[in-house]
């Protein structure tokens, strides 16, 4: 036991990385392809659109608040720039990638300033725009598809592209954005104060933070994220019809609190996330492997964020206890 | 005291604008369409309605206790395709049935128990379990269905009572709604469930049992979840994993329009079959105008938005029309 607590990392995304290491290295040794720097690029291309989500979603979850509109959001987008591109031959990967986070933003915007302005409860209020934005998409695609020929082909050029055989284009994006945000969430004010409203939302108003400026731009963010993630998803699956992503937004919501962003606010980080989202795509391609039916992924899904909570929970339990022994010596 | 007084009576405020607005829309429905106030249209209305009613019953109890329960239309599919499954595989219909209904009961008491015994938050659970549950429907039936039923079942999830406007399935309902109504405001459970509401702190000093209540209530809304199953299963004559997906957003947006309050503790069975009613009306209303099944996804969401949005800004007037007062 004792070795064992000295090689435990100090750090949740330690143990999570651990974990995600021997998910990859048992994988592998049910199907050795998984290993390969072809096993590797599929691994990071399909998680790609849910890590960008869970980046996104991850400050307002530290915010103890929730965005369930994202999965619409991303279909939205996705149909909106098929469409444009359908229609406008001269559009490129550039004005995609400018047109998707600007409709993103959008639903961000409504969001925010319902969840921020009003101060209304979020889960509802995305529950609300969750199916809004998905009956937009209904309307305005009325049953129209887009396949690969009527998209941008430097867009999904794009999709493809790889570096040293190994790290997908898209996934590099995915670096980028989880770099930038984790420095945000860590050396800056803003980051600083997503944590303390997160941990106790009146205490946060006591104190005199700005708690509308900062819920009302993280859901922003989160909105600009769902349309990359918008782009995202056609590149990787260059066809696009009215249900595209429909009701994945739970599987944003497991990466997240998986990777040990606590649902109830003030603890977690970026990297955490996208590690879980890494380890739920990892555990769905090991059960695959294992000859799993696929009927059964939404059930895994479900059972890993159960799990997921469950370990939080104890986690924070003996956290509590250590502090409270701490404390107690500390006097005597 | 007088929110547990009250009981039955027509609380102010929300319940009687929610009122007025069901007599607005269904004035203006039989206005604008010639149908809607037909003997046909009023048992589409009340069967279209049923699952979401009978669920509603439950998750009233839930919403008031400030819990959530967001895998009620996982355990309505899940109970479903059981009932399919166990009947393809030759078990007599009324067996069937109580399997349904013992799977949402089961799958209500793990809820209660993950929430209750480990102290998570219902709201992370009951994603978990949403995904859960469907992804057992899933696992069990895969993409195959059921729908050979017996008729006598079929007639009564599908047929109304002669050419009346009451369905078969509305005294079932009628029944669930005058037990739960009298549960919650006639008996010591339903104030008991109401000052958790207010403040769970407080009712564990007055001694209450607040884990073993809340446990019967999440227990109680499995149940019903599997005879909404039971309901859905003969309406429509179909067991499949996908059966009713999206529902448990109807059921909380129905609640909320009757004036339950989403951060607990308020709450009466008036204004919930008022919210049911109403979003049904709006539903057949814009059915009956010809308005595309695309919009009315729309519609269920704006209607969330206003039945959460409205309650606020009415409490906000009020307080700044309190302190001008106060201040002149």
């Amino acid at each position: 036991m004792n070795f064992l607590r000295r090689l435990k990392p100090s750090s949740r995304e330690g143990s999570l990385a651990i974990i995600l290491l021997v998910a990859v290295g048992g994988t592998g040794l049910i199907n050795p392809r998984f290993l390969t720097g072809d096993g590797t690029r599929d691994l990071l291309t399909s998680t790609s659109v849910v890590a960008l989500l869970a980046i996104g979603i991850a400050p307002i979850v530290v915010m103890r608040h929730i965005d369930l509109s994202i999965a619409s959001t991303v279909g939205l987008t996705a149909w909106l720039i098929a469409d444009m591109s359908a229609k406008n031959p001269e559009f490129t990967w550039v004005q995609c990638f400018i047109v998707g986070p600007i409709i993103g933003m959008a639903v961000g915007v409504l969001n925010g300033l319902l969840v921020a302005g009003l101060r209304l409860p979020s889960l509802v209020v995305t529950l609300g725009t969750l199916y809004i934005v998905r009956g937009l998409v209904y309307v305005v695609s009325n049953s129209v598809d887009y396949n690969a020929q009527e998209m941008p082909p430097s867009l999904l050029d794009l999709g493809q592209k790889v570096f040293f055989g190994l790290l997908p284009f898209t996934f590099l994006l995915v670096i980028i954005a989880m770099l930038a945000v984790a420095f945000f969430m860590k050396y800056t004010k803003g980051g600083r104060d997503a944590y303390a409203i997160g941990s106790n939302p009146p205490a946060a108003d006591l104190v005199g933070l700005k708690v509308f400026r900062r819920t009302f731009l993280a859901f922003v963010f989160s909105g600009f994220m769902a349309g990359l993630a918008g782009v995202f998803y056609l590149m990787r699956f260059a066809q696009v019809d009215s249900t595209a992503f429909y009701g994945q937004e739970l599987a944003v919501v497991a990466a997240v609190v998986i990777g040990g962003v606590t649902i109830m606010g003030g603890s977690g980080t970026v990297v955490g996330a996208v590690i879980g989202a890494l380890l739920v795509q990892t555990i769905q391609g090991g059960l695959a492997a294992l000859g799993v039916d696929a009927f059964w992924k939404s059930a895994i899904n479900g059972l890993l964020l159960i799990i997921a909570i469950y370990a939080d929970r104890i986690l924070a339990v003996r956290n509590e206890k250590q502090l409270l022994v701490q404390r107690i010596r500390e006097r005597v | 005291m007088s929110k547990f007084t009250t009981g039955f009576q027509v609380r102010k405020s929300w319940d009687t604008a929610i009122l007025a607005l069901l007599a607005a829309v269904i004035i203006m429905a039989s206005l604008t369409t010639e149908n809607f106030l037909t003997s046909l249209n009023i048992s589409y209305i009340f069967s279209n309605t049923s699952e979401i009613t009978i669920i509603a019953f439950a998750m009233l109890f839930m919403i008031i206790l400030g819990e959530i329960d967001l895998s009620v239309a996982s355990i309505l599919a899940l109970g479903s395709s059981m009932l399919g499954w166990s009947y393809a595989k030759g078990a007599p219909i009324w067996l069937a049935i109580i399997i349904c209904l013992v799977v949402g009961t089961v799958c209500g008491f793990i809820n209660g128990f993950l929430v209750t015994k480990l102290g998570l938050g219902s709201l992370a659970v009951t994603i978990g379990t949403l995904a859960l549950y469907r992804g057992i429907a899933n696992g069990i039936l895969g993409e195959n269905t059921v729908n050979e039923f017996p008729e006598f079942w079929t007639s009564f999830g599908f047929d109304t009572f002669g050419t009346s406007f009451m369905p078969k399935t509305l005294p079932l309902i009628i029944f669930f709604g005058l037990v739960f109504g009298f549960l919650l405001h006639r008996t010591p459970f339903g104030r008991r469930t109401l000052a958790i509401g207010q403040s769970p702190e407080a009712a564990k000093f007055a001694g209450i049992n607040v884990v073993k209540h809340k446990m019967i209530v999440f227990t109680f809304t499995g149940f019903m979840s599997g005879v909404a199953g039971v309901i859905y299963t003969f309406r429509f004559s179909t067991a499949q994993a996908d059966n009713g997906v999206g529902i448990e957003l109807l059921v909380i947006s129905a609640i909320l329009l009757g004036g339950v309050s989403i951060f607990g503790g308020i709450g009466t069975m008036w204004g919930v079959i008022a919210g049911v009613l109403l979003a049904g009306s709006v539903e057949s209303w814009l059915t009956l105008q010809e308005i595309n099944a695309q919009w009315r996804t729309i519609v269920t969401g704006i209607l969330l938005l206003i039945s959460v949005a409205a309650p606020v800004l009415v409490a906000k007037s009020k307080e700044r029309r309190e302190f001008k007062a106060l201040k002149s």
